[in-house]
């Protein structure tokens, strides 16, 4: 005898803070969405700090299939989109008139 | 299953790829997986009994909320790990309550450290720190399962067992450090449970037929001896340091072997408890129907099938 069948899946989101993704965690069975978010809590959070969840029915997310993995095909290099592709020629130059190579992180975002 | 489809699937294996719920599987895999899981979901929601015995009579406030703490992750991993074995059994036509039901109705097993009796203070601390801490050395060499939602929702499990073992060893560190009477509570406790800790990882040729699976399929990747050893390897010296000593008088690392020579415990205990004829085993299942049943209530109000008129 199914005991509860009308119990869903969710899947569950958790954002650490205002500034960073949600980020999915895990899944629960619960009755309703405010029930989802209550044991989403009780299940996930339990020393984490987050300042939001999000709850989605399993059944909503539309995904790809692991099984074609064409579609994430790469077929050319990417080097040309990438910082990579041009850091060490960069470099190389900057060398000769003594200057560093810039850094996003270092030179942008924590200076 | 044509022959085909299962040579894809092993190939994938052997690439290392993760087997996902919705993927194509044979039903061995998919059997022994559901089995493993659900033991594991299983013991993790029974184990919280032997520790749930000593919240009211934890010696302090501190020790009260750190073992309060701990047996809430148990169930809260019992839950993930449900979760986990539900999505494979579901095209069996199983949900929760059928993998539930299963154990309460003894076809399916728990884990035989929690159908022993915790009758000190100490045995909660041997618990935390021995029991949990073999149960990480599983569960850490599961990270690398080729089912992927079993590994991944391991992570967790595995982060929440470090605060278990530290919660443990603080436990019997104090004792450890603590009055002749503590000591020798401590030991006692360790002599009880020396043989349930080497019965813990089940015998060595890893016999079972759902083992082999298990180990083909490379949902598990190391036997039960390789993880008894590793064991053997983090703990022993650890309960030596401290000069406490283990029932075992065959009990030593051997240099030219490379292994740790210990007395077989009584593989026959785990049949019995495996037949729910361990010392506690009754006993225990019974707090769990009778906790399923009365809370039964809310589960149907949690779904509106109590609303009345």
């Amino acid at each position: 005898m199914a005991g509860y069948p009308e119990f869903q899946v969710y899947e569950v989101f958790v954002q650490s803070t205002q500034l960073s993704p949600h980020t999915w965690v895990g899944s629960i069975d619960a009755g309703s969405p405010e029930d989802a978010l209550i044991l989403a809590r009780e299940t996930f959070l339990r020393r984490e700090k987050a300042v939001s969840i999000w709850v989605v029915p399993a059944d909503q997310i539309h995904g790809t299939d692991y099984e074609d993995p064409d579609f994430f095909a790469q077929e050319t290099d990417k080097a040309y989109r990438l910082t990579s592709g041009y850091t060490a020629d960069n470099a190389r130059r900057w060398r000769k008139y003594k200057r560093e190579l810039l850094d996003i992180e270092k030179d942008f975002v924590k200076d | 299953m044509s022959e085909e489809r299962l040579a894809e699937f092993m190939a994938r294996i052997e690439r290392g790829e993760k087997i996902e719920a919705t993927d194509w599987m044979p039903d061995d895999y998919r059997l022994a997986a559901i089995r493993f899981i659900q033991m594991h979901a299983l013991s993790e929601v029974m184990g919280a009994f032997p520790e749930k015995e000593w919240v009211p009579k934890a010696p302090t406030l501190a020790r009260k909320m750190s073992l309060m703490a701990k047996v809430q992750d148990e169930v809260g991993h019992g839950q993930l790990l449900l979760r986990v074995a539900e999505d494979l059994a579901r095209p069996l036509g199983k949900g929760r309550e059928e993998l539930i039901q299963e154990l309460l109705e003894g076809k399916s097993k728990f884990h035989n450290v929690f159908h022993m009796p915790a009758p000190t203070w100490a045995d909660c601390g041997v618990i935390g720190w021995l029991v949990d801490g073999a149960a990480v050395i599983s569960q850490a060499a599961l990270l690398q399962s080729s089912y992927g939602p079993y590994a991944r929702i391991l992570q967790r499990v595995c982060a929440e067992e470090g605060f278990h073992i530290q919660h443990g060893e603080s436990i019997c560190l104090a004792l450890a450090e603590g009055t002749p009477s503590q000591r020798k509570m401590l030991q006692d406790a360790l002599n009880r449970w020396w043989e349930a800790l080497l019965l813990f990882f089940g015998p060595p040729e890893t016999d079972g037929q759902n083992a082999q699976v298990l180990l083909k399929y490379r949902f598990r990747t190391k036997t039960n001896e390789q993880l008894r050893q590793k064991y053997l390897t983090k703990y022993v010296p650890r309960i030596w340091s401290l000069g406490l000593t283990l029932p075992d008088p065959e009990l030593r690392y051997d240099e030219k072997q490379g292994r740790w020579i210990y007395t077989a415990p009584d593989w026959s205990k785990l049949k019995a408890i495996a037949r729910n004829e361990g010392p506690l085993s009754q006993y225990r299942l019974a707090l769990r129907r009778n906790s399923y049943e009365t809370t039964r209530w809310v589960r149907e109000a949690l779904t509106g099938k109590a609303v009345v008129a």
